[in-house]
């Protein structure tokens, strides 16, 4: 009944730790000094921040001081959007500073909002429809003078879907308004110009790029507000207190490094999510893929089965081998659909009936054959069961 | 692909009687997959980090399921029923005692979330069964082959009384691997297996309201509405006034103490009248009825008018034999050979043949 081999199409969730890193923890681990202490065994430990922060500045071309490390994506996404609120709302008394935001966030970006709101600020949420594709009217007419934060994802963790960031950033700046943007899924899969794009915030996440969890960073661009959730300590220049886990961020910097020629790993990606969303449209009727027509990441791919419990495929799934999932991770385990993907003008069905496939650097041909494959099986039997208990 | 084994899923509570349930089942060679349903945010009624393996606001017993199925290395998984089981078991519950019954949940979470959601959930998994921890036995017929539900070994612990609900159809789907053992051995072979829950305390009482009062929890769930359920204690049959009373949700048939009312002779509640909000009370035999309606009958087997059936009027009732006498395929009549106390509406009255289950229906 299983697979001799598990077939793991969930990177968009995590990625496997690459082995060369795994192979490098002990001699990271063994540097087991504080990076804050004096003497001597605090030498490289420190030396083992400062190198990962110096990697990751170097591939997204900033100032190293420019990187904030943090625990990972959320945490990032809750310093940039708390510091301005924060800024704006109590320290200038601001009461009027307004924000923009998307409805397809993820929820450590999204729960801020609802956060912020509940104090009485003003929040607009800019809706993408069914093909992915950002309301850039609707964004410009939220936009005015008191807006203080624009807060768009890079990417969506749900569709693959890529906004206009690009776009954004000179319209909000017009306003006098900050940029963040959560590039947790795009970092290892897109080219990410942030002195091109002139951000001012921008979150990363190590463990979707092959490595550690427990590390992720802020780049936040010299000159912008900037406070600290986590106060007490003058680790990172005192804006994020609290002893470095110096394992996972050394295992970031590397992991970024290993990132190479994104050009050639996406053609070989997006060959296999093609190909598998090729195979799946043929093989099994009543299905669409999300945001298909849309710019998109090249590993993800969200295909909505009509008359199908999306729960019950990803157990089915999981019972021979096959990983994937439905919705978010972070929303896994309840039987709510995807709020991103009702956002996005699906169906309450719809959403209950979608599967996200995000392919890997590793995945290959066979595991996408063979996933189809299953998946038509367990598709027309879940199909046949229910018209059964019609009938 | 051809199963290697008959692949059954199994209700795990994060209890002892079902954890022990699926070790059995993978002990007798099932492909056996765990699963839990998540029915009540049991952040509103407890959240302590003190008890069990789990971890405050996920529900310490999901968790315990979970642990058990990592320690048995089975498949899992949580389902959300939040909605069934409020749709399904809460809101039924709270009405109930709005309307002056006192309910049993367990048996509408059994008819509508664990052999109906998971019924189907088992199908869709494609399993050949669906397990629970229930004591009760599932037997066949060496005459006519087929197969009818039985009270457990352990005449203590038998919760046939729940399940009356059941359509025969689906009996040859269910196992019930704990219907053999009495419970101390069960939980001693718990404590064998090392299971992480074999020294974890029986549930008592209904799940969802916890420690708390059940007359609190219905006040929560409809604050307005028990608003409305305040009224008067009379003395039962006189009519005599006795004293006000702060909602009908407080009492129960046969309830004798807290009635804030001191008389000559102990008294009980003897009735419970919604439309009045009136709570009567009684000497104590005016608590016996020889004769009970019952309604939305479900059978598990044919019975026949004037046939005497054993019949239980409450979970931990003995039983008492009562001549059936049908009226309309959807109700019936019984009469006590001997009268019973409490005869409680909105409890369950279940019929057995000798040890077999043949259905039962709400005591109106």
């Amino acid at each position: 009944m299983k697979l001799e081999k598990t077939i793991y199409l969930d990177h968009n969730a995590t990625t496997p730790v690459a082995p060369e890193l795994l192979a490098d923890l002990p001699k990271w681990g063994v540097a087991w000094g504080n990076p804050s202490s004096v003497h001597l065994a605090g030498r490289k430990p420190k030396q083992l921040v400062r190198q990962a922060r110096k990697s990751i500045s170097k591939v997204l071309a900033v100032h190293p001081l420019e990187i904030i490390f943090t625990s990972g994506g959320s945490e990032a996404n809750n310093l940039a959007i708390q510091s301005v609120f924060t800024e704006e709302w109590w320290r200038k008394k601001n009461k009027k500073a307004e924000f923009i935001t998307s409805n397809v966030e993820h929820p450590s970006v999204a729960k801020v909002f609802d956060f912020i709101e509940s104090f009485g600020a003003k929040v607009h949420r800019i809706s993408l429809n069914t093909k992915g594709e950002f309301d850039l009217d609707q964004f410009k007419n939220c936009l005015n003078e008191n807006t203080v934060l624009v807060s768009i994802m890079y990417a969506n963790n749900e569709t693959g879907a890529c906004l206009p960031i690009d776009q954004i950033v000179p319209m909000a700046h017009s306003f006098g308004a900050l940029v963040h943007t959560d590039a947790v899924q795009a970092l290892g899969k897109e080219d990410i110009q942030l002195k091109n794009l002139n951000v001012d915030y921008c979150s990363f996440s190590a463990h979707k790029v092959y490595s550690l969890k427990g590390a992720g960073c802020l780049y936040v661009k010299t000159g912008v507000p900037l406070g600290s959730l986590i106060m007490g300590g003058a680790q990172e220049r005192s804006r994020r207190a609290g002893t470095e886990n110096t394992l996972a961020i050394a295992s970031f910097g590397q992991a970024v490094e290993n990132i190479g020629d994104l050009h050639t790993r996406n053609n070989h990606i997006r060959k296999l999510r093609d190909q598998m969303e090729k195979l799946i449209s043929e093989n099994i009727e009543d299905c669409f893929i999300l945001s298909q027509e849309a710019q998109r990441l090249s590993n993800t791919s969200n295909v909505v089965f009509s008359g199908i419990d999306g729960e019950s495929l990803l157990m089915n799934l999981d019972l021979v081998g096959i990983y994937v999932s439905t919705g978010a991770a972070c929303s896994s385990g309840s039987s709510e659909p995807s709020p991103v993907l009702m956002a996005m003008g699906l169906n309450r069905e719809q959403a209950q009936g979608s599967l996200r496939l995000s392919l890997g650097w590793n995945t290959t041909e066979f595991e996408i054959i063979t996933f189809v494959k299953e998946l038509s099986r367990i598709v027309q039997r879940l199909r046949q069961l229910k018209q059964e208990s019609v009938s | 692909m051809k199963k290697e084994k008959p692949r059954v899923l199994v209700a795990m509570s994060g209890g002892v009687d079902s954890s022990v349930a699926a070790a059995l089942l993978k002990e007798q060679g099932y492909d056996v997959i765990g699963v839990t349903m998540q029915v009540w945010d049991y952040t509103q009624t407890d959240c302590s980090l003190e008890e069990g393996n789990g971890t405050c606001c996920s529900s310490i017993d999901v968790d315990d399921a979970r642990s058990v199925a990592d320690a048995l290395e089975i498949p899992f998984y949580v389902i959300n029923c939040e909605n069934e089981f409020k749709q399904n078991v809460i809101d039924p519950f709270v009405d109930s005692y709005l309307k002056g019954e006192t309910p049993i949940p367990c048996v509408n979470c059994n008819t509508y979330l664990k052999f109906d959601y998971l019924l189907d959930k088992m199908r869709e998994l494609d399993c050949d069964y669906l397990a629970t921890g229930h004591y009760a036995q599932v037997q066949t017929s060496p005459v006519s082959g087929k197969k009818s539900i039985v009270t457990s070994s352990d005449d203590w612990k038998d919760q046939t009384y729940f399940l009356f609900t059941l359509k025969s159809e689906i009996i040859d789907k269910l196992l019930f691997p704990v219907g053999t053992w009495k419970k101390p051995e069960l939980r001693e072979y718990a404590e064998k297996l090392s299971l992480p829950v074999a020294k974890k305390k029986d549930s008592t009482g209904i799940c969802f309201v916890g420690n708390g009062d059940y007359s609190d929890f219905v006040a929560r769930q409809a604050p307005d509405k028990v608003e409305n359920l305040k009224g008067v204690l009379k003395k039962f049959p006189s009519g005599e006034v006795l004293a006000g009373h702060g909602g009908t949700h407080k009492f129960t048939y046969g309830q004798r103490k807290g009635l804030g009312v001191s008389w000559t002779e102990p008294l009980y509640v003897v009735k419970i009248e919604a439309e009045t909000n009136t709570v009567w009370l009684g000497e104590e035999k005016y608590l016996y009825s020889s004769e009970v309606e019952v309604k939305d009958l479900n059978l598990l087997d044919d019975i026949e008018s004037g046939e005497v059936l054993r019949v239980k009027i409450r979970f931990q009732h003995q039983g008492a034999n009562a001549v059936v006498e049908k009226n309309g395929s959807d109700s019936l009549r019984l009469k006590f050979e001997q009268a019973q106390r409490s005869v409680t509406p909105g409890q369950a009255a279940v019929f057995y043949r000798d040890k077999q289950l043949v259905g039962g229906g709400w005591i109106l």
